[in-house]
C-alpha cells in the first residue's frame, strides 16, 4: 500500500473501533459457520458446559482475528478523479470507481456503530456490466465527521486537482419536501411488505424450534390443536399481533423520515435503530412511480419511488415516501415530474381480455375440481373453482380499471397492476426506446402493448393492451425529439 | 410481409439475409434431434405399464408436430416477419413469429453496438448486431445479417451515435 499515485490520494484506514463492532456481530466469522457445524457435530455437545464455553471463546477469538485482519488489509482513498478501495485477506482486490460514475452516497448508522460514533458509507456506482453485488463500494466504520466529509466530497464533483482536505464551504440551504407523520404508521398492517416481516420472523422461530434437539425443548402439555375453538382463538389473537408487528416494523424502518432538498440533491433520512442517510441527485431523476397494493388502495395510501438513471436497486435507494396518503404522494411526485393529466382508459377489448383470462382460470380449476370430485371424492375442489370463477369478475374489472396511459407536454404516464397497482410518471427525455408487442390474440382484438424503455428503475414501463391505432400517436407524443415518428406510416 | 390493418405501427423496410432460413431450419433440426433422444429414452426405458400410459403415444406425436413446425413452418414465417431498418434518427426492428415485437431506439441514445457471431452463424456467414441503450429492455437486436453488412451497420451506428449523443440516459 506504499505507492503514491497523486498527492492527496494516500490510502486511509477505517477507524480501529470497527474491529469491535465486527467482532461483536461476527461479521467476518459468519462465513466460517458452515465449516464449524460439521466440526461441532463430530465432537458433539455432550460434554456439557465446558465445551460450550470453550467453543464460545474460540469463536469470539476467531471473529476478533478475522475482524482485525480485514481492518488491517482495508484501505480507501478518495482521489481527485476516482475512489479506490483496497481489500482482501490473501488475494488483494483493488476497485477504482471514477468520480463521474458515482450516482449516490448513503450514510448508514447501525446501532452498534452509533454507540461507537461510527458510520458506514455506501457508494453507488452507475449500474453497468458488473453484477448487482459489485455495484456499490462500502466503507464500513469511519468516524461520523469523516463520513460526512466523504459524502460531501464525493457528491460535490469538484474539478480534478482540488486541494485535499478542504471542507465544502458550507452546506447549501435546505428545503423540506416531505416529513413522515406518525399517524401514517397505521397504514402498515395493510401493506404487504410490512406484513411479510412478522410472518417471516414467526416462520424462522418455528424452524429454529424444530431444529433444536428434542431434549432441549420442554414438553409442554398444550391445548389440543385439532379443537376448532383453539384454532379460532389462535386466529383472533394472531390478527392484532400481526398488525402490531407490522406497525412496529414500519416504525423501525421509517422513524422520523424526512426528505429535504439540499442544493442539487434530495436527501432522505430515516430509521429508528439504523439511521440511514440517502442522497440522490435531482439531475438524474427521470420520474417516479406511485405504487399501491390492494390493501393500501382501501385506505388511499401510496408509496413513491424516484426513478434515477444508472441507480441499481432503485426500489430501496430511490424511495421518496415510504408510506403516506395518496394526496401527499401525488403532490410530492408532481414536484419532480409534471403531471401529464388524467389517464386515458384502454378500449373495451382490453376489459374482455382481462375477464376471459380471470374466468378462464376459474373455469379450468372448476373443471379439474369436478374431475377430482368424481375420481377422488374431493368435494371441496369444484367449490373452490366456483368461488375462484365468481371472484374472477371483480378481479378482471379491477385489473382493467388499473390500465391507462397519457402523454402530456413534458411527461408521460402509464399504469397497470392489480395486486400492486403501479403508475409510472416519466419525463419525456427519459424514454430511450420503444418496444411494441402484439400477440395473435391481441392482433385479433386490435390491441397492442407498448413499453417505454427507460434507463432507470425496472428498465421499462408498459401500457398494456392499448388500442393498436393509438400507438403511433402516443409514442410520438411521449418521446422527446422526432425519432419516434419512425413508427408511424412512412410519409412518401 | 404486407402491411395489415391491425398492425399498430409500420413495419421496417428491409428483410434479412435468405441464409437465415437455412440457419433456422438447422436449429429446428437440432432441437428435434434433442427432443427425439429424450422421447426415445422415455419410450425405451420406462416400462410399458408406467404411470401414465397415454404418454407412450402422445410424446412421439408431439415430437412429430414439433418437427413439422420447427423445420417446415417456423423458419419461413420468421423470415417473412423479421425486418429491420436504420433511418436518419433511429434503429428499428421487427422480430417474432406468432407474437410480434417492434423495437425502436434513437441513435442519440445508443450506448454500445455489439456484433456477435455464433457457431452456426459462422457456418452460414451471418452475424447479429445488438444496439444497447441505458435501459435493459431497450435493446435492438438485428439477427442474422450477412457478416459484412453487420459490420458496416455497426460501424455506421457507432460513428453516428458518437456525433449526436446527448446524455444517452
Amino acid at each position: 500500500m506504499g505507492e503514491v499515485t497523486a498527492p492527496g490520494t494516500q490510502p486511509r484506514r477505517t477507524s480501529p473501533r470497527v474491529v469491535l463492532v465486527h467482532t461483536a456481530t461476527f461479521r467476518q466469522a459468519r462465513q466460517l459457520v458452515p465449516l464449524l457445524i460439521p466440526i461441532a457435530a463430530v465432537t458433539g455437545f455432550d460434554d456439557g458446559l465446558a465445551t460450550v464455553v470453550v467453543l464460545a471463546v474460540a469463536v469470539t477469538a476467531l471473529s476478533l482475528a478475522a475482524a482485525a485482519l480485514s481492518w488491517w488489509r482495508f484501505g480507501y482513498a478518495d482521489g481527485p478523479t476516482a475512489v479506490v478501495v483496497t481489500r482482501g485477506l490473501l488475494a488483494r482486490s483493488v476497485r477504482t470507481v471514477p468520480n463521474d460514475r458515482i450516482r449516490g452516497v448513503e450514510v448508514e448508522v447501525p446501532p452498534m456503530h452509533r454507540l461507537l460514533g461510527l458510520v458506514r458509507v455506501r457508494v453507488d456506482a452507475a449500474a453497468g456490466s458488473v453484477g448487482t453485488n459489485e455495484e456499490e463500494l462500502v466503507v464500513d466504520g469511519v468516524p461520523r465527521a469523516e463520513g460526512d466529509r466523504l459524502r460531501a466530497r464525493l457528491l460535490a464533483r469538484r474539478p480534478a486537482g482540488a486541494p485535499e482536505g478542504e471542507r465544502t464551504a458550507e452546506e447549501p440551504a435546505e428545503e423540506e419536501i416531505a416529513r413522515f407523520d406518525n399517524r401514517w404508521l397505521l397504514y402498515a398492517p395493510l401493506v404487504g411488505s410490512y406484513l411479510v416481516v412478522p410472518v417471516a420472523a414467526v416462520g424462522t422461530l418455528f424452524r429454529l424450534v424444530e431444529e433444536l434437539p428434542d431434549a432441549i425443548v420442554p414438553d409442554v402439555p398444550g391445548p389440543d390443536p385439532a379443537d376448532p375453538r383453539v384454532l379460532v382463538a389462535a386466529l383472533v389473537a394472531a390478527v392484532p399481533l400481526l398488525a402490531l408487528a407490522a406497525v412496529v416494523g414500519a416504525a423501525v424502518v421509517n422513524w422520523r423520515y424526512r426528505l429535504v432538498r439540499r442544493g442539487g440533491s434530495l436527501v432522505a433520512v430515516r430509521g429508528l435503530l439504523t439511521r440511514r442517510h440517502t442522497e440522490l441527485e435531482v439531475d438524474r431523476i427521470r420520474g417516479g412511480t406511485l405504487s399501491e397494493g390492494l390493501g393500501m388502495r382501501w385506505v388511499r395510501a401510496t408509496r413513491v419511488n424516484a426513478l434515477v438513471t444508472g441507480l441499481g436497486q432503485a426500489n430501496r435507494r430511490g424511495q421518496l415516501l415510504p408510506l403516506g396518503p395518496r394526496t401527499e404522494a401525488v403532490a410530492l411526485l408532481a414536484r419532480l415530474v409534471e403531471d401529464p393529466g388524467p389517464l386515458t382508459a384502454h378500449p373495451p377489448a382490453a376489459l374482455r381480455r382481462r375477464l376471459v383470462r380471470a374466468l378462464g382460470t376459474g373455469l379450468a380449476v372448476t373443471a379439474l375440481g369436478a374431475w377430482a370430485a368424481a375420481a377422488l371424492g374431493w368435494w371441496w375442489a369444484p367449490v373452490a373453482g366456483a368461488v375462484l370463477t365468481v371472484l374472477g369478475v371483480p378481479m378482471g374489472i379491477g385489473r382493467y380499471r388499473a390500465l391507462g396511459h397519457m402523454a402530456g407536454p413534458r411527461s408521460l404516464s402509464v399504469r397497470s397492476g392489480w395486486l400492486v397497482r403501479e403508475q409510472a410518471v416519466l419525463q419525456r427525455r427519459a424514454v430511450v426506446g420503444w418496444e411494441v408487442r402484439q400477440s395473435p390474440l391481441q392482433r385479433r382484438a386490435g390491441l397492442a402493448t407498448v413499453v417505454a424503455c427507460v434507463g432507470a428503475g425496472s428498465g421499462g414501463y408498459a401500457a398494456v393492451d392499448m388500442a393498436a391505432a393509438d400507438v403511433p400517436g402516443f409514442t410520438a407524443a411521449a418521446s422527446s425529439g422526432t425519432w419516434a415518428a419512425t413508427l408511424s406510416a412512412r410519409a412518401g | 410481409m404486407t402491411a395489415d390493418a391491425a398492425a399498430p405501427v409500420r413495419d421496417p423496410a428491409w428483410s434479412l439475409s435468405r441464409s437465415a432460413i437455412g440457419l433456422w431450419v438447422t436449429e429446428g433440426v437440432f432441437g428435434t434431434l434433442l427432443y427425439g433422444v429424450l422421447v426415445a429414452a422415455f419410450v425405451l426405458f420406462v416400462p410399458a405399464g408406467g404411470p401414465v400410459p397415454v404418454l407412450r403415444w402422445l410424446l412421439p406425436a408431439l415430437l412429430a408436430v414439433y418437427a413439422v413446425v420447427a423445420i417446415g413452418v417456423r423458419p419461413w414465417v420468421r423470415y417473412r416477419v423479421h425486418r429491420w431498418e436504420v433511418t436518419e434518427e433511429a434503429a428499428y426492428t421487427l422480430t417474432g413469429w406468432l407474437t410480434r415485437t417492434w423495437t425502436l431506439v434513437p441513435i442519440s441514445r445508443i450506448q454500445t453496438v455489439d456484433v456477435t457471431r455464433g457457431v452456426l452463424q459462422q457456418l452460414f456467414g451471418l452475424a447479429t448486431v445488438a444496439v444497447l441503450t441505458a435501459s435493459s429492455q431497450g435493446t435492438v437486436r438485428v439477427l442474422h445479417l450477412e457478416a459484412d453488412v453487420a459490420h458496416r451497420v455497426a460501424d455506421d451506428l457507432a460513428r453516428r451515435a458518437e456525433l449526436v449523443r446527448d446524455e444517452a440516459t
